[in-house]
């Protein structure tokens, strides 16, 4: 009896934060509506957006009342995973609600494209020459704000005790400065200047404004979702592309090192493991897809670079966005992209993928696997990995959580792609598009469409969504809430 | 507004020290030697910790003490805190520094050196003493 006491006082402090995270997601589904001015023709579309945010912004307030007064009590990041579970959902369910009633999808492709969205990953069902403006530049908000993750957001905007437990289980637990937020704070101004600067950036190389403000969302969120169906291809530009190319870059870099470069730490930067680990990845990129791919495909030496450069960077950034069709390509390239795909960004940004930084771990660790069967079994080993101005060093236990993390994503992803082939895509572009959804980046060889059967769709939606979170808080989220779902209402005697 | 703090000592005191300033809204950085301790930290804490001996210069530098608002020497040792509080104090010229000194003794020479103490044993002692005064 008292435990059920407790659970309900807890749930009380759960509810109550994730009702004020809510009220965040609806005034984000509303703030299209701040467009309306510049698209009069579209005022119908008003309703499918004012409905949906309305509604979840009164159930946020609602949540909020069963906030306790009592003030610092600290959530863990068991309970941070709960909050996940339940703040994502509802982004993800109340989010696809104006693409139903907006443009007529269906309600597996609206969630399919909301899910796509908010976990900026991009692959796209939607046919985005006719889609109204409202709700392209929708798309691209929950793209800029699901890229930061609702604890930076929140914990920007709102005291109250949320801290590690929520940051932590969100997948963006790395802190820039000695208070969670307070970093926060940081990671959301940096995030904010680079969008204005992408955005002044893009318009000044050619893009209208609604473009350069959808890319710039995009870009920097890695998310992927564009304003033509031909994807950057559409402007065929190298000002452009190299625009967006940095933009990716900046989003996909660790918070943490661009923050050292930026205050002028270059060393702390060129030392990081992780700029190594991206920088190897853009020159393989560059050389095979160059040589093996584009040499061949594309008319000039030129066209072939930029192709080369501009994929790779797309590709290993987790952005997805594409300036040529891959149909035409070559084994070599789906396979190249494929496995940067898998690999992805750097931790700590807003990037998906296995992560650059425990690539290097693992391998790491199995260099010193093969030079300890040379030393003596006492052998001192330092497996260090530097990160901005610092050295850190990781143990066993690190170590085996970054191997379990591997498996588990390599794991759903081949489970993935084999419910696709099941489906009697090919293994090749099955594995392709799983690869894209898994790690959040958007890349198409054609197997998202409309047309796509609606398993298709809820495979990779789940992929999509176990990919941003990285697993285990919704694993944990979802084992909890079912427990204490158990416990709060079933009625049963005192154990 | 919030402060820059660098607690030397993840113990039963400063562990809970850390809480209590990270839950308030400062930037804590904890340092000590024997990494396990760490886990004495609930998950209110939202700081940094780094593994290393407060004592070297090159740990108090990378807890940044030249940006500090403040230092609390909190390890076990008399001696350590007083020397990790000096180098704060002398190298770092941190404005705030407090050491804990468990040996009474030692109370007025640190006094002396001019670092601000705290001396568990006097505090209790006194506490002991009042009780007794009230039972009377």
């Amino acid at each position: 009896m008292r435990y059920r006491q407790y659970l309900r006082e807890r749930y009380r402090w759960i509810l109550g934060y994730s009702g004020t995270i809510w009220v965040i997601i609806a005034l984000l589904i509303l703030s299209p509506l701040l467009a309306l001015p510049f698209f009069p023709e579209e005022r119908p579309l008003a309703a499918a957006f004012a409905g949906p945010g309305l509604l979840l912004l009164l159930a946020g307030v609602l949540a909020r009342r069963l906030l306790p007064a009592q003030e610092n009590v600290g959530l863990s990041i068991l309970e941070g995973s709960v909050i996940v579970v339940l703040t994502w959902t509802a982004a993800l369910v109340v989010g696809a609600i104006p693409l139903v009633s907006g443009v007529g999808l269906t309600p597996t492709q609206a969630l399919f494209e909301s899910t796509s969205g908010w976990t900026t990953t991009g692959l796209s069902v939607l046919d985005v020459d006719q889609t109204p403006a409202l709700v392209l530049l929708y798309r691209s908000i929950t793209q800029l704000a699901g890229g930061a993750g609702f604890a930076i957001i929140i914990l920007t905007a709102l005291a109250g005790p949320v801290g590690m437990g929520l940051s932590s289980a969100e997948g963006r637990g790395e802190q820039l400065e000695p208070h969670v937020r307070q970093s926060a704070s940081i990671v959301l101004r940096l995030y904010s200047v680079y969008v204005l600067l992408g955005i002044l950036a893009l318009r000044g190389a050619g893009m209208s404004w609604f473009d350069a403000v959808n890319h710039a969302f995009a870009a920097l969120s890695t998310g992927g979702f564009s304003t033509r169906s031909a994807s950057l291809g559409y402007w065929d530009s190298p000002l452009l592309e190299a625009v967006t190319i940095v933009l990716m870059l900046l989003g996909t870099i660790n918070f943490l090192i661009s923050y050292a470069a930026l205050k002028g730490k270059w060393r702390a930067f060129l030392r990081s493991s992780e700029v190594h680990v991206l920088g190897v990845m853009i020159a393989v990129g560059v050389l095979v897809l160059g040589l093996g791919v584009t040499r061949d495909l594309y008319p000039t030496p030129g066209k072939a670079l930029r192709v080369a450069l501009f994929e790779s960077v797309s590709a290993i950034s987790t952005t997805g966005f594409a300036t040529v069709s891959y149909l035409p390509w070559p084994g070599l390239g789906w396979f190249t992209l494929t496995l940067f795909m898998l690999i992805g960004g750097g931790s700590g940004s807003t990037a998906g993928g296995i992560k650059q930084a425990r690539v290097y771990v693992l391998a790491k660790s199995l260099w010193w696997q093969i030079r300890g069967a040379f030393q003596p079994r006492n052998t001192l080993r330092e497996l260090d990995i530097w990160q901005g101005e610092e050295r850190r060093f990781l143990g066993d236990a690190e170590v085996r959580v970054t191997a379990i993390f591997v498996f588990t994503h390599l794991a759903v992803f081949v489970l993935g792609a084999g419910i696709l082939i099941a489906y009697g895509y090919d293994v090749a572009a099955s594995l392709f598009e799983f690869a894209s959804a898994i790690s959040t980046i958007g890349l198409s060889v054609g197997v998202t469409s409309a047309d796509a059967p609606a398993g298709v769709l809820w495979a990779m939606t789940a992929g999509m969504f176990l990919g941003r979170l990285e697993f285990f808080a919704v694993f944990t989220g979802v084992a909890k809430l079912l427990v204490d779902g158990r416990w709060l209402i079933l009625p049963r005697g005192d154990p | 507004m919030s402060r820059y703090v660098i607690i030397a000592g993840c113990g039963r005191l400063g562990s809970l020290l850390a809480e209590e300033l990270s839950r308030a809204g400062d930037s804590v950085v904890v340092i000590d030697k024997d990494e396990s301790r760490f886990a004495r930290l609930s998950s209110d804490f939202s700081g940094f910790r780094i593994h290393g001996d407060a004592t070297e210069l090159e740990v108090l530098r990378q807890a940044k003490a030249d940006r500090a608002d403040a230092l609390i020497a909190a390890t076990s040792l008399d001696n350590v805190n007083l020397m990790v509080a000096q180098v704060a104090r002398v190298v770092f010229h941190v404005p705030v520094v407090v050491a804990r000194v468990f040996n009474p003794a030692r109370e007025a020479i640190y006094r002396r050196l001019g670092l601000r103490v705290v001396c568990p044993t006097k505090l209790s002692a006194n506490s002991f003493l009042a009780a007794l005064q009230e039972e009377e």
